[in-house]
C-alpha cells in the first residue's frame, strides 16, 4: 500500500507539518515517503525489515510471520507479506516504485526471536531470517544493521525522512 | 519495593471478582447432558446482553453455521449443549479478560485478544492433530492467562528483580515462582477453582506452561501449552517478559506434532482470530 506524502496542516493560524504514522500490522507491510513515520509493534518470531533510500526518501517497512509460503499458497495470494519468501521481494519493489534505487538501498532487520529451549519447531524466527540472508545473498543486497534473535518483544518506529531506526524493547530504545 | 509473600497474592486471590451468576449456574449444569432450552433459558432470561452477545458469538463467521441462529433453543440444537455451554461461559468472562494487564504491559484488549487466538489456535490445532475429547479447549484457552490480571500487579511493583539479567534464560514462570512463590498459572488454576469451573479446566489453566508436570498430561493441556506459545511468536499478547518461556518437547512429542503443522496453523490464526472477535462485545478501558 502507497502512503500520501506528509500534508500540511493549519493548526492555530500556524501551518504545522504534520508527519503521517502508519501502523504494519502483522502480514503486512507499508511504503512512504519524507515525513511519514512507520510503526510496527510485538515482534516475536516475525521478521522487522526496514528498506531505505536516503537520497529519494522512501522507504517501506514489512512484518512478515512466516518463512515460506508453500505451506499455504492460498494464503500466499491473498496475504503475501505475511511470508518472507513473498513479502521481501515485494517489499523492494514497492520502494523502487516510489523511486528508490537498489544501489542506494539501506536494509535493516530486526526480530527473529525463539522461544526458550531446544525444540526446533519453535525456530521460526530463526527461519525466517535465515530465508531472508538468502533472498539477500541471491540478490546481492547487503545488510546494513540487524537487531535479531533473543526472547524480546520488539517495536519498530521508522522516521522516512532520515531513515532513522528506532527499536524499543520494555522501556529502553535504540537505534539500529 | 518491598516483595510481596505468598499470602499477599493468596489474598488477592480470594478477593478477585466472581463470575456472573449465570455462568456459575451453567457450570453447575455442565455434567448433565439432558439440559433443556427451557433451563438454558431461565439463567439468560436476567441477563438480555449475555443473550445477545451469545447469539452474536454463536452467528460469528468462525463457527461458520449454516443459518443464523436467532433463539437460544436453534443455537442448542444447532451446537449441542457441551459446545453451547462453553460459549456462554466465554461470553460471560470476556468481560474480565478484557482488563489492562499491568506489570506484563500489555495494553487494554490485549490479554483478550491473546485469550481468543490462544482459543481458535488450540482448536486448529486440534483439528489438524486429529485430537479429539477435548471439549473444553476452548474455555480452558480463552482463561488460561487469567492470573495475570492478579500477579501483573505485584509484577509491575517489581520490574527491576523481574529484568535482572541472570533470569534471562529462565522460563518466566519460574521466575514468577522464585520471586513471588507462585506462578500466573497456579492463580489462574486457584481464581477457576473458586470459580467452581470443572477440573479438567481448571488442571489445562494450572500447568499450561509445565504440560509435563500434569499427573497424567493430556492433550488438552499439551494444545494449550503450544497453542500459547505459537501465539505469542506471532505477537499476540506478546508482553514484558517476550518469548522468555520454554515449549515442552515431550508435549510435542506426545501430540506427534510437526513444524509444519505447526506454521499451517498459524498462518490461519490471524484470519480466525478475526472472524471471531469481530462478534464479542467488549468495551476496553482506553487509556487516557
Amino acid at each position: 500500500m502507497i502512503l500520501r506524502p506528509a500534508r500540511e496542516r493549519v493548526w492555530r493560524g500556524r501551518v504545522k507539518v504534520q508527519p503521517m504514522k502508519q501502523i504494519v500490522a502483522v502480514g503486512d507491510m507499508k511504503v512512504g515517503r519524507d515525513g511519514d513515520i512507520l510503526v510496527t509493534h510485538a515482534l516475536g518470531s516475525c521478521l522487522g525489515l526496514v528498506v531505505y533510500d536516503p537520497v529519494a526518501k522512501v522507504g517501506g517497512l514489512l512484518h512478515a510471520m512466516l518463512p515460506l509460503s508453500r505451506i499455504n499458497l492460498q494464503k500466499a495470494e491473498s496475504h503475501p507479506y505475511m511470508f518472507v519468501d513473498r513479502g521481501v521481494p515485494l517489499l523492494f519493489k514497492a520502494v523502487y516504485q516510489m523511486g528508490g534505487q537498489k544501489q542506494r538501498l539501506i536494509v535493516k532487520a530486526t526480530g527473529c526471536g525463539s522461544p526458550l529451549g531446544k525444540n526446533a519447531m519453535f525456530k521460526i524466527g530463526e527461519r525466517n531470517y535465515k530465508v531472508l540472508r538468502k533472498l539477500l545473498e541471491k540478490n546481492n543486497v547487503a545488510l546494513h544493521a540487524e537487531d535479531v534473535g533473543g526472547t524480546d518483544s520488539r517495536t519498530v518506529h521508522v522516521d522516512l525522512s532520515s531513515g532513522k531506526t528506532i527499536i524499543r524493547i520494555k522501556e529502553k530504545r535504540k537505534e539500529l | 519495593m518491598k516483595r510481596p509473600s505468598e499470602e499477599d497474592i493468596i489474598s488477592r486471590i480470594d478477593a478477585f471478582p466472581n463470575i456472573p451468576s449465570a455462568a456459575a449456574k451453567i457450570l453447575s449444569l455442565l455434567d448433565d447432558p439432558d439440559t433443556s432450552a427451557e433451563q438454558i433459558g431461565e439463567i439468560l432470561r436476567y441477563d438480555p446482553g449475555l443473550t445477545a452477545n451469545l447469539l452474536k458469538l454463536t452467528n460469528s463467521s468462525y463457527f461458520g453455521l449454516p443459518s443464523k441462529v436467532g433463539s437460544v433453543n436453534q443455537a442448542l440444537v444447532l451446537l449441542g449443549w457441551k459446545k453451547l455451554a462453553q460459549l456462554i461461559l466465554s461470553a460471560c468472562t470476556t468481560a474480565v479478560m478484557a482488563k489492562p494487564v499491568p506489570g506484563y504491559d500489555l495494553q487494554p484488549g490485549e490479554l483478550w485478544r491473546h485469550s481468543i487466538a490462544v482459543s481458535v489456535v488450540a482448536e486448529g490445532l486440534s483439528r489438524e492433530l486429529g485430537v479429539t475429547g477435548v471439549d473444553e479447549i476452548f474455555t480452558a484457552a480463552l482463561l488460561h492467562d487469567v492470573g495475570k490480571l492478579v500477579l501483573g500487579d505485584f509484577i509491575r511493583d517489581n520490574t527491576s528483580s523481574i529484568d535482572d539479567e541472570s533470569l534471562r534464560e529462565v522460563s518466566f514462570e519460574k521466575v514468577e515462582q522464585r520471586l513471588f512463590g507462585i506462578d500466573h498459572a497456579e492463580i489462574g488454576a486457584r481464581i477457576l477453582s473458586n470459580w467452581s469451573f470443572p477440573e479438567t479446566i481448571i488442571t489445562a489453566v494450572r500447568w499450561h506452561h509445565d504440560p509435563d508436570a500434569a499427573d497424567p498430561p493430556n492433550n488438552l493441556i499439551d494444545v494449550v501449552h503450544i497453542a500459547n506459545v505459537l501465539c505469542l511468536m506471532i505477537g499476540i499478547g506478546i508482553g514484558r517478559e517476550g518469548l522468555q518461556y520454554t515449549p515442552s518437547e515431550a508435549a510435542t512429542r506426545r501430540l506427534g506434532l510437526k513444524g509444519e503443522q505447526l506454521e499451517i496453523v498459524a498462518a490461519q490464526a490471524m484470519g480466525w482470530v478475526e472472524e471471531l472477535s469481530e462478534s464479542f462485545s467488549v468495551h476496553f478501558e482506553e487509556e487516557f
